[in-house]
């Protein structure tokens, strides 16, 4: 799985492209595992390029939620496909996740921090 | 009519898995959102084969056999050795995965909340896993 990543003024921006299914999340956990491990706990994830999740996807993104919490860090996740967020609704994950629309809303979630 | 898949316990495959479910569904004319989950559901329970039954072992299968009878969707995952009950397995709560930080046990309960039907069926040497789920007649043109 690719994962391009992009460093913003207060946060980090994480953006995979393709499935994220119990074989491709495995790329993505290590690459949140890196950012907290180098303190990074501002983290934006810009799931627009993917298409597809299974719960080993929201399993790496739920894992994770307790930690950032913790530090004092915020997880952001942005641009859903309607069939990812169905599944999000499914487990109601979408009330403890931040999940925004658009660029502009991301910025706000980190404004300040 | 079946329509029958056999791959090895190799994750790579899950994609594989999930484009046959798809063109399946789309022959049986299911709706995109059911057919969606369906899928969801099928990706779920062949990851839970090839992660806890087999250790993601190159040299093991598993097979995946769809069919439509009356108005349901029935998908059989036919597998070696000792079933896991899904059908009697009590999901976790999401807010107790989260404060564990817990990678695993979503998938269970996805397929509970889609599945209508979650069977298994366990044979000497193999067992099946039948899940079942209300699809209605397809639109008339």
């Amino acid at each position: 799985m690719e994962i391009k990543e992009t460093t913003q003024a207060n946060f980090v921006t994480l953006s995979p492209q393709g499935d994220l299914d119990a074989h491709s999340s495995v790329a993505l956990d290590e690459k949140i595992s890196e950012l907290l491990s180098q303190k990074q706990h501002f983290i934006h994830i810009d799931c627009s390029g993917i298409p597809y999740m299974s719960s080993a996807g929201l399993g790496v993104f739920i894992s994770y939620l307790d930690e950032i919490g913790a530090s004092g860090g915020k997880l952001v996740l942005s641009g859903l496909q309607e069939n990812v967020l169905e599944v999000f609704g499914l487990l109601g994950l979408n009330q403890l996740v931040t999940i925004v629309g658009d660029g502009a809303s991301v910025a706000s979630e980190f404004q300040g921090v | 009519m079946k329509a029958y898949l056999r791959v090895r316990c190799n994750k790579e495959y899950l994609a594989t898995i999930r484009e046959f479910v798809k063109a399946r569904l789309q022959d049986l004319q299911v709706p995109g959102k059911v057919g969606h989950q369906i899928v969801l559901a099928v990706d779920e329970a062949c990851a839970n084969c090839m992660i806890h039954q087999h250790q993601c072992d190159n040299f093991s299968t598993i097979e995946i056999a769809i069919y439509k009878e009356n108005e349901t969707l029935y998908t059989e995952i036919k597998d070696t050795g000792q079933a896991f009950p899904i059908h009697e397995y009590t999901p976790q709560k999401v807010k107790e995965i989260v404060k564990k930080r817990a990678k695993g046990g979503l998938g269970i309960n996805l397929i509970h909340r889609i599945m209508d039907e979650i069977n298994v069926e366990q044979k000497r040497d193999y067992f099946i896993y039948k899940l079942g789920k209300h699809v209605g007649s397809p639109a008339k043109p």
